[in-house]
């Protein structure tokens, strides 16, 4: 079931994948990162969030990482979430198709910009 | 308490994700309402969650059922009837509690209702007490509390109607009625209905209406008017009884006929008085001494009589023949009729013949002229006939007491004091057509020999204008200064 709910990936998740690229995460880093990278037009709400989250951990695509304390938020212990080989071979997969649209788009002058 | 309230949100999500996520989810709002300051972005933050509410609550139990789907496929190849609980935990105790508690408040409202709604009551059970404590005979009268009048009938109904409605509720599910027991409130009434309605309505205003050609007249219209097919836009009771209404009065423009719709059935027939009802009025007469509330004789030899309804002569003659006796040497009567909620014209009349030395017509509007509209004077023995008479009135004052008061006034006999009277001067029968449809028309005017409007709706204009609780006082004090002037 999860590998259905992946295919196509949406959006949430791949923006999930590529935020923890990077480095590991918790659940308000990875919102803030989406809504980073997105330039503040994505803000993941933790429904959305954290059902792709479950989706992804059901997929082996990520993986939780000890819970530890964010340095800088402190207080409570978080649960961090990192890549793994699944999750990134998947997101470098991707990032091709996507690529690979994006010549097309730019092929077809529906996008300016040097070929990829 | 915002987070109380995203806390209460969350439970809109299965348990399976609320116990996984669950505290996350609330952290990260934690995190952002601590980012996030100032109207707006708190505006943004609750759009954002809210929208994520409304998108992922429904995938996330979407996601649940092909799962179970399957699986109960699975399982049950022979089609075997089963449940399943969505839920993978079990109920907690809150919710075992809550449901038990909305059970249990099912059940009440349920039987509530039933003991209600079946439960049935003819609405002459509901007049019947009134009947036995005021009106004795089945001559025309004034009285308020007696169902004879349209007027009283139809504020009877009213009252039924709002202070009963179960008893409306339940007359559906009446069968022994049979087809009068059909109601018409909403429901459209049939051609054959109507034209049966229409035809009893005729009967009753040829037989009874007080002028009879305009009777026939208002009989034929409505019957033109129905076979025209003028009715036959199919409505409901009380717009068919508001039509008919309006067709009888454009032959005579008369408000005191109507047809009326009742959404409570009206019982078989208005029941007349029992001979226990009869007898329980004698009894509560007896017990009240005939409503003469007080007879005294008060300084300065002034007669004080407070009576509170002109009861039937055959029951409280004798009562009253003593009352006035007791009085016969004052120099002057005050009869307070503050609490005098009316009666019987005889009574009036009874009262009245102490008054005066011959034989005075009384006007009654409910009857033509009769033998009985002339007070029995010269009562034998009685001395009042050339004393002052003051009467007292409240807006309380009614009808029989009225006529009272009207009489005395127009003759110059009496000194009105206190407030304008009630103004209750009704004179209509009332008609029942079945169930549902039953016509007040009037059917004896008397005509009135004073120039002046009688007291019907206006009530009885005082000649000295004071409250109701400073007339006795304001009565006493001119009573005083009458005879000393003497």
């Amino acid at each position: 079931m999860p590998k259905q709910k992946l295919n196509p990936l949406p959006s949430a998740a791949f923006q999930i994948l590529l935020t923890l690229a990077g480095e590991d995460l918790h659940g308000y880093g990875i919102m803030r990162q989406v809504a980073e990278q997105t330039g503040g037009r994505v803000r993941l709400g933790p429904g959305t969030l954290y059902s792709s989250l479950q989706t992804l951990l059901e997929a082996k695509l990520i993986k939780e990482t000890e819970a530890h304390e964010d340095a800088k938020l402190g207080g409570e212990r978080r649960r961090y979430y990192r890549l793994t080989s699944a999750g990134r071979k998947l997101a470098c997969s991707e990032s091709e198709r996507l690529a690979d649209l994006l010549r097309v788009a730019r092929s077809r002058k529906i996008l300016r910009g040097e070929y990829v | 308490m915002s987070e109380k309230i995203y806390a209460w949100l969350l439970r809109l999500y299965p348990s399976r994700f609320r116990e996984a996520y669950g505290e996350e989810a609330l952290q990260l709002f934690r995190d952002r309402s601590r980012d996030e300051t100032g109207f707006l972005l708190r505006l943004r933050l609750w759009a954002d969650l809210l929208s994520d509410l409304a998108v992922s609550v429904p995938r996330e139990y979407f996601h649940v059922q092909p799962g179970l789907a399957s699986f109960s496929a699975h399982l049950h190849p022979e089609g075997a009837p089963s449940f399943f609980v969505f839920a993978d935990e079990s109920l907690g105790p809150g919710a075992l509690f809550f449901g038990g508690m909305l059970s249990i408040a099912a059940l009440v409202t349920f039987s509530v209702l039933l003991n209600h709604g079946v439960k049935y009551v003819p609405l002459s059970a509901l007049i019947r007490p009134a009947h036995s404590s005021s009106k004795a005979r089945s001559s025309p009268s004034f009285d308020s509390s007696a169902p004879k009048t349209a007027n009283n009938s139809a504020e009877a109904a009213s009252e039924s109607k709002q202070s009963q409605p179960p008893e409306a509720a339940s007359t559906p599910s009446q069968p022994a009625k049979g087809a009068a027991g059909r109601v018409h409130g909403s429901a459209k009434l049939e051609v054959a209905e109507r034209r049966r309605i229409v035809n009893a309505a005729a009967a009753i205003l040829e037989k009874h209406y007080v002028d009879s050609d305009s009777g026939r007249k208002m009989a034929e219209v409505l019957r033109v008017h129905e076979k025209k097919g003028d009715d036959n836009q199919s409505m409901d009771g009380p717009a068919f009884a508001a039509l008919l209404t309006q067709q009888m009065r454009e032959v005579s423009p008369d408000r005191h006929l109507t047809l009326d719709y009742f959404e409570t059935p009206l019982p078989q027939q208005v029941a007349g008085p029992t001979a226990e009802d009869f007898a329980r009025y004698r009894e509560v007469m007896q017990r009240r001494n005939c409503t003469f509330e007080r007879v005294e004789i008060w300084p300065h030899n002034i007669g004080y009589l407070k009576l509170n309804s002109f009861p039937d002569v055959s029951v409280c003659q004798a009562t009253a023949q003593a009352a006035m006796a007791s009085l016969n040497n004052a120099d002057a009567i005050i009869f307070d009729l503050r609490d005098n909620r009316g009666g019987e014209p005889e009574m009036v009349s009874f009262m009245a013949a102490y008054l005066f030395d011959h034989p005075e017509y009384l006007y009654n509007p409910r009857e033509n002229t009769t033998e009985e509209s002339w007070t029995h004077s010269p009562v034998a023995g009685n001395k009042l006939a050339d004393k002052p008479v003051y009467v007292l009135t409240s807006g309380r004052t009614f009808s029989g007491a009225e006529q009272f008061c009207y009489d005395l006034k127009m003759l110059k006999r009496a000194t009105l004091v206190g407030e304008t009277t009630g103004g209750g001067a009704h004179s209509g029968a009332f008609h029942r057509i079945d169930e549902h449809f039953g016509m007040g028309i009037p059917e004896t005017k008397a005509i009135n020999p004073y120039s002046k409007a009688d007291w019907a709706e206006i009530g009885v204009e005082p000649d000295v204008k004071v409250s109701a609780a400073d007339a006795l006082e304001t009565a006493v004090k001119l009573a005083q200064t009458r005879l000393q002037k003497k």
